[in-house]
């Protein structure tokens, strides 16, 4: 048995987890399920580029297509004002560099993350001109060849921080947000905003967890004059430890360091869906399993797609395996006091298919 | 000690042997396999066991649990090798073992015996790590080629000599009345016998209470070797209850096709499939792909299959299947199956699955499938495999327990489950991979 790890030894293995996703991610672009050309470049050359199982492959792209779609229907209309994202424990994800491509998108967008995971990204991003072209280019008025000149951003590389007028990389531990933090800055709660959790805050305790729902909707959401500033989260993350095969996942991740502290109190779709509605996002909820969206939420011409990339051996694995992940999303969104309708951001959402 | 029995003592300790050894071996093997038919003749008793999948440790329970081989007689229906941090080292002892004792052992081919799967799945990528090459990963596919398709058990009785419960000790499942013969029964983990039924118990098993978690834990040094005496079939006058029009005392349970998969829209009758030629990397599709890639699903006819290869196959494809060729139970393997063991479509066809915690990640247990040998068929056992096999023999025996209503006449069935070896006894390498999750 190896000495108990230390509390910075624990955070390590957290931020690790973020490499992991980054090679599955590649995995599953390269074997043409998902269309990237930025995951790529936050790859460090000493990482191995292991080539996953198709099972995983398609668990990634489900996973990736899934929070897609749920951004996709936050962004889209009917209110068509400015808006936010906040990425809780976005390590490397690239969802920022896919969505600035559309350049007329009205959007301010913050990564929060431990300052090890950041300062990572920034040199990734200084690294490649291409990424650092598209924060430029974001949100700015005027050619991109203007921008390319000029960083529009600036970096605090010793912090781990980046700021430009519409894209925030804040190291921050998330266990420090509670009710009563104030914001981080660049962060603005009067126009409607949607928090991202992807394989994040399961590994905070539930304490920890909760407190950052409720440090959310106490500062966000609040109903203003005209328009509406709504909120709203999606979680990925595994559900389920109470059969078998989650006794299984428990064990081994804890073999690895690994403990997913939230596991228990949220293990199920039901209690996914109480979380949203007692911690305050009770407009509308929603849970699903990743079984069920792969089946529900995949157009079939799309199915037909990623069925002919690898043969799927693994049938009955991955019916396991996708129950045992969850898609989770809430929101609390008023009618702002002119009641309009196209005043709202999350309408939308009550239309995914629910299991 | 031989070479062979040398290579077979090492690899028991889960050692890889030379390269040079191998490439005898697989030559060795592959003028063994030749000879065989696609539809290899097995006489029950015959311990029938599912996917193994590198999973070493796991197989060498399947032999403390199932008995050693040559004592007892195993038919493996493929996929030894992919997944499992141990496919070259399974593979190789299960082939040595065949080489030693061609008679009690039958290899078929499972749809990851193939150059093409091997090396999305694993088994490439573990030759080249233990032997800086792939020559030893092309000598194993060169015997791919030559395995048998399937296998035809004959002879199996139409009951199991029930294991005598412990004392103080009760089935869960005891319907069973004493003069009634067992037709199945069920040894949980530990060596517990879980369940014992008779024919005339109505509807299939499904072995859903059976889950690992409804079965007693017990210590790994549990009785399962005190149960392994022998599993003969029932006294020469045994006549089934269950069994409608049948005016002859029979306790024959009728003929087992084993494959891995499943049927084919094209194989209409095991003839059929004796007539492919198999010596070949399995094909994307036709008869023999299907063989080794369909499922058994609960629809009518046919079926696209979500794997991309083979077929799904309802219950109406099984019972003609069966019903036109004189058998009384398809065995395959293919599908995990949580409960290691699941019968479907009245008992007509099985799927054995013997990897536990597949893929160091499932939390499955795992089973093997004994049929005993039917003691009244002891003359035409001795008339050897040609007469055995005989089509008019097979056809009159079949007559006399299929009846005319299709009921359940299956042989009489002992399905062992087990669990994963022991963490300690697993002796994984300390910078093994993890098995995957989403992070």
């Amino acid at each position: 048995m190896a000495a108990p790890a230390s509390s910075a030894d624990k955070d390590r293995t957290v931020q690790q987890t973020d490499m992991d996703a980054l090679v599955s991610r590649c995995s599953a672009i390269q074997t043409g399920y998902l269309t990237d050309p930025y995951a790529e470049m936050f790859l460090e050359t000493s990482t191995p580029r292991d080539r996953r199982y198709p099972l995983i492959n398609r668990g990634t792209y489900i996973r990736t297509t899934a929070l897609d779609q749920i951004v996709e229907s936050f962004l889209s209309r009917p209110y068509q004002g400015k808006k936010q994202i906040v990425s809780l424990g976005a390590g490397s994800d690239t969802r920022f560099f896919r969505l600035a491509a559309d350049k007329s998108l009205r959007l301010l967008y913050h990564e929060f993350d431990f300052p090890q995971v950041t300062s990572r990204k920034i040199a990734a991003i200084q690294r490649h001109k291409e990424l650092a072209a598209i924060i430029s280019g974001f949100g700015q008025v005027g050619s991109p060849e203007d921008s390319t000149n000029a960083p529009g951003f600036q970096v605090d590389a010793r912090a781990g921080s980046l700021r430009s007028p519409c894209y925030y990389i804040h190291p921050l531990d998330l266990r420090t947000l509670k009710p009563g933090v104030p914001l981080p800055t660049g962060i603005d709660a009067t126009i409607p905003t949607l928090f991202i959790s992807e394989c994040c805050l399961i590994y905070l305790s539930p304490n920890e967890a909760d407190d950052i729902f409720r440090w959310i909707t106490s500062s966000f959401g609040q109903t203003s004059e005209s328009i509406s500033n709504g909120v709203g989260i999606v979680l990925y993350e595994p559900i389920g430890g109470d059969d078998s095969f989650g006794k299984v996942m428990i064990r081994n991740l804890s073999q690895r360091g690994i403990v997913l502290r939230t596991l228990q109190r949220y293990s199920t779709l039901e209690r996914q869906k109480e979380r949203m509605r007692v911690l305050g996002f009770n407009t509308g909820m929603g849970a699903c399993d990743v079984n069920f969206i792969h089946d529900e939420w995949v157009d079939s011409k799309e199915k037909e797609r990623i069925d002919r990339l690898e043969l799927l051996d693994e049938r009955e694995e991955w019916v396991l395996l996708a129950k045992h992940y969850c898609i989770a999303w809430g929101w609390v969104e008023r009618h702002a006091p002119t009641g309009l309708a196209d005043s709202l951001s999350f309408q939308n959402w009550s239309r995914f298919p629910l299991q | 000690m031989s070479d062979l029995d040398r290579a077979i003592e090492q690899l028991r300790q889960c050692r890889p042997i030379p390269e040079l050894q191998v490439r005898e071996i697989c030559f060795k093997a592959r003028e063994i396999l030749i000879e065989e038919a696609n539809v290899q003749i097995v006489d029950a008793p015959v311990t029938i066991c599912g996917d193994i999948h590198g999973q070493f440790h796991d197989l060498m329970e399947l032999f403390r649990v199932g008995g050693d081989c040559p004592d007892t007689n195993y038919l493996f229906m493929g996929d030894f090798v992919d997944r499992g941090f141990y496919s070259l080292e399974s593979f190789l002892l299960l082939l040595c073992l065949k080489v030693r004792y061609p008679d009690r052992i039958t290899l078929i081919r499972g749809n990851h015996e193939s150059r093409q799967i091997t090396t999305v799945y694993g088994f490439y990528d573990e030759c080249i790590r233990k032997y800086g090459s792939a020559n030893v990963w092309r000598y194993c596919c060169d015997v791919f080629d030559y395995l048998a398709l399937g296998a035809l058990v004959i002879g199996a009785g139409s009951s199991v000599q029930p294991t005598r419960l412990a004392d103080g000790e009760d089935a869960e499942t005891k319907v069973r009345e004493a003069e009634d013969e067992v037709e199945i029964e069920v040894i949980g983990l530990g060596g517990v016998v879980t369940r014992q039924m008779s024919r005339r118990d109505a509807g299939m098993i499904n072995s859903t209470n059976l889950t690992p978690s409804a079965l007693p834990h017990l210590s790994s040094s549990g009785p399962a070797g005190a149960l392994l005496t022998g599993v003969p079939g029932t006294g020469a006058s045994g006549n089934s209850r269950g069994v409608a029009n049948s005016n002859t005392p029979t306790n024959t349970g009728g003929a087992v096709l084993c494959v891995h998969g499943g049927l084919s829209p094209l194989i209409d009758s095991v003839d059929k499939i004796r007539l492919l030629d198999r010596k070949q990397e399995v094909p994307h599709d036709g008869a023999m792909c299907d063989l080794l890639w369909s499922d058994p699903e609960e629809i009518d006819g046919w079926g696209l299959s979500p794997r991309g290869a083979g077929f799904l196959f309802g219950a109406d494809i099984v019972k003609q299947f069966n019903h036109l060729n004189n058998l009384t139970l398809i065995a395959r393997a293919h599908q995990l199956v949580m409960e290691g063991f699941k019968e479907m479509f009245d008992s007509s066809i099985v799927t054995v699955w013997s990897a536990p915690n597949y893929c160091y990640r499932c939390g499955n247990v795992a089973a093997i499938l004994e049929l005993g040998e039917d003691n009244s068929n002891a003359v035409l056992r001795s008339g050897g495999e040609e007469v055995l096999f005989n089509r008019e023999n097979t056809r009159r025996l079949a007559s006399t327990y299929m009846g005319g209503s299709m009921k359940r006449g299956g042989p009489g069935r002992r399905y062992r489950v087990f669990e994963a070896a022991a963490q300690d006894s697993r002796g994984m390498p300390s910078k093994k991979p993890m098995p995957y999750y989403f992070l």
